[in-house]
């Protein structure tokens, strides 16, 4: 009964002002999330392929980026030759790993992607020692004190969150644009959806995944900077990945404005679970099941994500 | 080859059904069986068998487990580790707690266990693809991780996280003391033997009871699913029935597995070792291994285990001692694992098994071409 | 060549059925009649919902309108187990093979509904086991005997040529022992030689077993040689019923496969 009672405090608690701030730092937070969610639905709009080596991407770019910095080059200099490093990176594993296996199951091109994650870990945990890198990356990270601007609204905000938020509203801006009334975004949308069709419409196919693996690479680069500010470089890095799962699968996984809402519902739901749930489950850490049960009872109700596209099956 | 199917005819569906149909390879089953069971135990010292045969067998039966749901079932599953958390803890409980107790049951609890949990966990498959799986399977990955370190009473409230396995926990026959001491033996009822002995036979059983299943209804029913959904609910398949049937299989071998990685290979119980990386190296496992191979899951278990230490040993012997050291073997693993997973997903789909089948093959026929 | 179709009871009726994909309309306002013992061919130029048609009888779509009786039974919805149950085995145009598994394996994955063993049984080799995998054997190797798939039993699907893979659909669909075929396009993309043999086969299927048989096709040959009854599709509604010669002097139907311009 008192259990019962506990549920519900626990409710109630959320809705004060620290429950809004709690919520509105869930969301923000989520935001990096759907930063990461980006890139894996920008390769899987394009190719079909859920690319899990994202987030050893993400780590690839912000390492070069660092060793470079670390040994005083000019951080514009660095950051042009990582996004070309980038660039390269993406053609190269679409040609050798992507190509081949074009006509196989989604299933074997997402293990491939999962293999070539663990040949990208290894690759750079030999390259690089697996010492902790800092980024300084000159991001204010001092918090908002909203109450400045909205009298009754007693919260704060980071504003390192904030500029997340708004490098990925950018980012999605961009691509949603890009998507819908560029060409190139329209030739993307068509290989995605029957590669072979593509083909014989006369769009290039190979330009056109080389195209996406390059920018993918650099935004992953962009999304690995502002990550790496966050937790500094390291290894966790790579599980970065684990988080933008849940977030696609709420969003849908072909849509760019689903990665935001998707971030801002896993985030949010991560942070209030944790701080108001957690110990009527016993204990702390139920964040990382927190966020997948989320998205699991999300796509129960909808399977194919709020704005994911429903597939009619033929047979 | 020097033998093959000539000449050996099938006079009846029953023999045709035979798990070993080509008579020489029998013999090399019933030889591999004795070297197994015999000679190992006699020449093996203590590393071969803790470091070497005891954890390629667990890791096979866990990739096996796997195999079942990803490989046959079409269902991947990020959470192998996670369900062979709930086996490891499962045995524990029991044979700390109940002093009749004796490792078969035990083990079996566990793989009841983590079969039911994995129930829990796979009824979402109901509802979603089976891609979108992973994401109730990294849930239960996760959900075990928290919930062992949360509720601290399944390991007995140890400080340090881990529980020691005493002997007394490692009852394997009936009237084991009275046999012990009529016989004269040690009572060191974990020693590496008596761990060997356990696994093999159960390795073996589950081996044999995981072939029965795939070449029954039960298996082409998984197999089905997996190729053709709508084509197998038209046929009467109950799609959902199959999902559930092939997860519980599934996760009840994880379960065993985990009860025995723990019990015969590490020799105490610890959530730490259960985690999101095992479940990886295990599906690594079994990619490398094959896909719906039995065989398979065996041979990706030796693979991804034993690289490390067959690379630590060529370099020993051919540099001397300790020229490679422990980061240069990891990183090099993953590269080569990483590597020839990629490869074998482009050129060789089926994995090693693939490739002894192609052998096979073209033995057949050998030295001619085709 | 045929029998009449009057005076024959009703095997399966199908009343008003409305199919929709979103803003698209699939199927309009179907109605017809299959006669128990009859082959019975669908027929119409591309798009017009044959398939669909198909699908909807087995469950595999859902009707926004209308009822499909079957064997006196009425259902609004049909749901692919019960189809199954009922006796209605289906092949498929764009074939539907389990493609892991050899022909024999396939065609016994045919029997599924008759195998009452269970994973506990397979797994320990006990029990009803064997004698259900020795038994419907047996069963399977007299489809493989009467299609002529001796040679290629063991092999698997995927590396099995087109025509092949067709026939071994039917054997599949066969294997359940159905009152009613459901058969999707069964020569399509076959030489001569094969839809020849393929045509024998429905044809023995239909005089031998006594089953009732649906096929869509699009040779006109093969249709007026092998079916009793015809039933003409066009835009998803129906524009033609009765016997082959009385279709086939039909103007609609004349017009929808030569192609009339509609003044809409």
């Amino acid at each position: 009964m008192e259990y019962i009672a506990s549920i519900g405090a626990a409710f109630s608690e959320m809705f004060t002002l620290f429950g809004l701030e709690v919520l509105i730092g869930g969301m923000l937070s989520g935001v990096m999330y759907s930063l990461v969610a980006i890139g894996f639905v920008l390769i899987y709009k394009s190719s079909g392929v859920f690319n899990f080596a994202q987030g050893t991407m993400l780590l690839f770019a912000a390492l070069t980026f660092v060793s470079l910095t670390e040994r005083q080059v000019n951080p514009i200099l660095a950051f042009i030759i990582t996004s070309i490093v980038m660039v390269i990176m993406g053609i190269i594993i679409e040609r050798t790993v992507m190509r081949p296996l074009a006509n196989q199951s989604l299933l074997s091109l997402f293990m491939a992607t999962v293999g070539l994650n663990y040949f990208l870990e290894g690759l750079a945990q030999g390259t690089w020692d697996s010492a902790v890198h800092g980024i300084e990356l000159g991001i204010p990270s001092e918090p908002i004190f909203v109450a400045e601007y909205v009298p009754w609204l007693d919260i704060l905000v980071s504003k390192f969150d904030g500029f997340a938020a708004a490098v990925a509203i950018i980012l999605v801006v961009g691509l949603y644009l890009f998507f819908q009334y560029t060409r190139t975004g329209l030739s993307l949308r068509a290989v995605s959806d029957d590669h072979m069709a593509a083909q014989a419409v006369g769009i290039p196919l190979s330009k056109i995944w080389a195209i996406v693996w390059a920018v993918t690479g650099v935004i992953t680069f962009i999304v690995g900077l502002i990550w790496a500010d966050r937790l500094s470089v390291s290894f966790t890095l790579t599980w970065a990945v684990l988080k933008g799962l849940p977030v696609i699968l709420i969003g849908g996984l072909t849509s760019i404005p689903g990665c935001i809402i998707g971030g801002l519902i896993i985030g949010a739901s991560e942070k209030l679970g944790e701080i108001f749930f957690a110990e009527l489950f016993g204990g702390q850490g139920i964040e990382h099941w927190w966020a997948y049960l989320t998205a699991l009872v999300f796509i129960l109700i909808r399977p194919t994500g709020i704005f994911g596209e429903r597939e009619i099956e033929r047979i | 080859m020097y033998y093959r199917e000539t000449g050996q005819k099938i006079n009846s569906y029953a023999e045709d059904r035979r798990m070993v149909p080509v008579r020489e390879d029998r013999w090399v089953m019933w030889a591999f069986m004795v070297v197994m069971f015999i000679v190992v135990p006699l020449i093996a010292n203590d590393y071969a068998l803790s470091a070497i045969l005891i954890p390629m067998m667990v890791l096979g039966v866990a990739s096996l487990g796997l195999n079942i749901a990803t490989g046959y079932n079409g269902q991947l599953s990020l959470g192998s580790a996670g369900f062979m958390c709930f086996g490891a803890f499962a045995a524990f409980n029991v044979l700390f707690r109940l002093d009749w107790m004796n490792v078969w049951v035990a083990f079996l609890f566990a793989g009841l266990v983590a079969g039911l949990v994995g129930i829990i966990f796979g009824l979402p498959a109901l509802r979603i693809k089976g891609f979108y799986l992973i994401v109730s399977t990294l849930c239960a990955q996760f959900f075990a991780e928290w919930f062992f370190n949360a509720y601290p009473w399944f390991l007995n409230y140890t400080s340090s996280g881990v529980a020691a396995l005493p002997p007394h926990h490692y009852r394997f026959l009936p009237f084991q003391d009275q046999i012990f001491d009529l016989f004269g033996l040690e009572k060191d009822y974990n020693a590496y033997i008596y761990r060997y002995f356990i696994t093999l036979i159960v390795t073996v059983a589950l081996a044999v009871a995981a072939k029965n299943m795939v070449r029954s209804s039960t298996g082409r029913n998984w197999m089905a699913v997996r190729d053709q959904e709508i084509a197998a609910k038209v046929i009467g398949i109950s799609v959902g029935k199959t999902k559930i049937n092939a997860f519980f299989i599934s996760c009840f071998y994880s379960g065993v597995a985990g009860a025995m990685y723990s019990y015969c290979y590490i020799g105490n119980v610890d959530f730490m070792i259960y985690n999101l990386r095992r479940s990886f190296l295990i599906v690594f496992m079994i990619i490398l291994g094959g896909l719906g191979s039995i065989l398979g899951s065996f041979l990706g278990a030796v693979f991804v285990y034993g690289w490390p230490i067959f690379l630590t040993r060529m370099a020993d012997w051919i540099f001397g001692g300790g020229t490679l050291d422990t980061a240069f073997i990891e990183n090099n693993s993953k590269i080569i694992v990483g590597t020839f997973i990629v490869v074998l997903l482009i050129y060789q789909p089926q994995g090693f098994a693939g490739l002894w089948n192609s052998v096979k093959f073209r033995l057949r026929v050998w030295p001619f071409k085709t | 060549m045929s029998n009449a179709v009057n005076g024959k009871e009703p095997h399966m009726v199908i009343e008003n059925i409305d199919l929709s994909f979103g803003g698209i309309k699939c199927i309009t306002d179907i109605s017809f009649t299959v006669y128990k013992g009859e082959i019975c061919a669908v027929i119409g130029p591309n798009g017009a919902g044959k398939s669909s048609m198909l699908n909807v009888i087995n469950g595999v779509y859902i009707p926004q309108q209308g009822s499909i009786t079957f064997e006196g039974k009425k259902f609004e919805k049909m749901k692919p187990h019960s189809a199954a149950v009922m006796g209605i085995a289906r092949t498929f145009q764009n074939i539907a093979l389990f493609t892991g598994m050899s022909v024999v394996e396939n065609i016994m994955t045919g029997r599924n509904l008759m195998m009452k063993s269970t994973f506990i049984e397979n797994a320990l080799g006990i029990g009803r086991n064997k004698k259900e995998e020795l038994q419907h054997r047996e069963a399977c190797e007299e489809i493989i005997d009467f299609l002529g798939l001796q040679a290629i039993r063991k092999t698997p699907v995927s590396a099995l040529s087109y025509g092949l893979q067709k026939r071994v659909e039917l054997g599949r669909a066969l294997a359940a022992e159905p009152n009613m075929l459901l058969m999707d396009e069964p020569i399509a993309g076959m030489n001569l030689e094969e839809k020849l043999d393929m045509a024998c086969f429905i044809q023995e299927i239909n005089r031998n077993r006594g089953t009732t048989i649906v096929l869509i096709e699009h040779d006109m040959g093969v249709v007026m040689d092998i079916s009793d009854h015809v039933v003409v599709m066009d835009y998803g509604a129906k524009i033609g019923d009765g016997t082959p010669d009385e279709v086939i002097n039909n103007q609609a139907v004349v017009d929808a496969y030569l192609g009339v311009s509609h003044d809409d």
